[in-house]
């Protein structure tokens, strides 16, 4: 099971439904907080990473609510898309770990 | 809710056309297609159209009734749809109001027009969803494939042998008609859904093209090449795939316009505009689905005898291939060495390899993770 790793925005996006259910802009507004205004998605970007999520089945449609007469539509996480996550999470943290302690000899030796 | 409040004419339409994308999709048969588009065009409220679209699975738009927004809000909504027009139909159908929602949204007060880098971040968008595996059926995108082409195969033959017979022969319409006859029965079959029998009429086509001529030397059957390519071809996609049934399925009226436009542009003699047609569609084929790169890849294979002209056409002129003198459009396909074999077949090949490629990799993608249920 060892897929490609995961693009930051795309990350990000899972991250932030990891929250619970959210709509679009939910969605752009958390990575933003997420990311500590570092990434800014659009909205062209997001549907686009949000269509392909949903065709490889990481991501599903919660429920549709009309806020103030505009179709607002709800996504979650599935399961699979929680284990995608997980994965990708672990990946970094061995990596990061791994980095982590080899810059610190680096600065000991230095 | 507002369940209650009525629909207009454009809210049925929306509806039907929802329904039929369903149905391409392969979540209804034909006969609940038409009793469901016939309920929706009669439903006179938001309900009566939610209940006909009630068990087919999301994401499919709630249908609401939108009150009007006021003119400066309407300027900005109006500059996001125009750039939302780049997106697939079927795709707006579904995501169009929320992801306007969204932008209106997201537009700081007092924003009248979209922005640059917006409509960039748009445009780009519609390319990636246009690139994007669609939901499917379950079936693999091969299949379908064959399927589409057990349709269009047959279509694009007939067309392609009308117009060389009333070249050929323009003052005998009678003549025209005898040769066109077989052609048209395996059309007529095909469309009617009759698998079995197309299939019989396809060996049976095959095997008098083999060995009318009596005696079935190589030579006799490479001077038939482009008749037995696509005929073998056609063969196996009717006895490999769901059949013509799930090809019409797929297929649309505007695809079939497209299809005999581009055989009438293959088979009429100005190469270079028949040449930019077929890449024009072939590309918007390509770009569309993984469906669309196979369909592709058949559609090249089936045309393996011409695979010389293409080469010809593209590579001729800047590295001085020429076509060999005598060489018409029902050659042979094995003659005069390989100086020029290599090249002429070379060039398409790669293309071949290179979308077979795509394709794979989009269809395996595609099924990596089952789709939620």
């Amino acid at each position: 099971m060892t897929e490609l790793s995961l693009r930051e925005p795309t990350f990000l996006i899972l991250t932030a439904l990891a929250a619970g259910a959210q709509h679009g802009y939910g969605i752009m507004t958390d990575v933003a907080e997420i990311s500590g205004g570092r990434v800014r998605l659009r909205a062209g970007t997001l549907y686009a990473a949000l269509n392909r999520l949903a065709t490889e089945g990481l991501v599903e449609v919660d429920r549709e609510e009309i806020v103030d007469a505009r179709l607002r539509r709800y996504y979650r996480l599935t399961p699979p898309g929680a284990q995608r996550l997980e994965a990708e999470v672990e990946r970094m943290r061995s990596n990061t770990t791994v980095a982590a302690r080899r810059l610190r000899l680096l600065g000991r030796t230095a | 809710m507002d369940d209650h409040f009525r629909t207009s004419d454009a809210d049925r339409d929306r509806a039907a056309a929802l329904l039929r994308d369903h149905f391409a999709a392969g979540h209804l048969t034909p006969e609940e297609l038409d009793a469901r588009v016939a309920a929706a065009l009669n439903a006179k409220t938001f309900g009566g159209l939610r209940c006909v679209l009630a068990d087919l699975p999301v994401p499919a738009p709630v249908l609401q009734y939108v009150s009007r927004m006021p003119p400066e809000a309407g300027r900005l909504e109006r500059g996001y749809r125009r750039l939302l027009f780049f997106y697939p139909a079927r795709y707006r159908r579904v995501h169009e109001e929320e992801m306007l929602a969204v932008l209106v949204t997201a537009a700081p007060e007092g924003k009248r027009r979209p922005g640059i880098a917006e409509a960039a971040d748009l445009i780009w968008g519609a390319l990636r969803v246009r690139c994007q595996p669609s939901h499917n059926s379950g079936e693999p995108a091969w299949r379908d494939a064959l399927a589409v082409m057990s349709v269009i195969l047959p279509v694009i033959m007939l067309v392609v042998f009308a117009v060389q017979e009333t070249r050929i022969s323009p003052s005998a319409p009678l003549w025209v008609l005898k040769e066109v006859a077989a052609p048209s029965a395996l059309v007529a079959l095909v469309l009617l859904r009759l698998r079995r029998l197309a299939t019989l009429a396809a060996v049976a086509m095959f095997l008098w093209v083999a060995f009318r001529s009596g005696d079935s030397t190589l030579l006799w059957a490479t001077w038939n090449a482009h008749l037995l390519v696509p005929l073998s071809l056609e063969i196996v996609a009717l006895a490999a795939s769901p059949g013509p049934r799930r090809g019409l399925q797929i297929l649309t009226w505007k695809h079939g316009a497209l299809v005999v436009i581009a055989a009438l542009a293959v088979s009429t003699a100005w190469y270079p505009v028949g040449l930019i047609v077929i890449a024009v569609i072939g590309a918007a084929m390509a770009l569309a689905s993984s469906l669309g790169r196979w369909l592709l890849m058949l559609l090249a294979i089936a045309a393996i005898p011409a695979w010389p002209f293409f080469t010809a056409f593209t590579l001729g002129p800047p590295l001085e291939i020429y076509l060999p003198y005598g060489w018409g459009f029902i050659g042979p396909v094995l003659p005069y060495g390989l100086g020029f074999i290599g090249p002429a077949y070379l060039l398409p090949a790669a293309l071949l390899a290179v979308f077979a490629m795509a394709a794979r990799r989009e269809s395996r993608r595609s099924f990596q993770f089952p789709p939620a249920s």
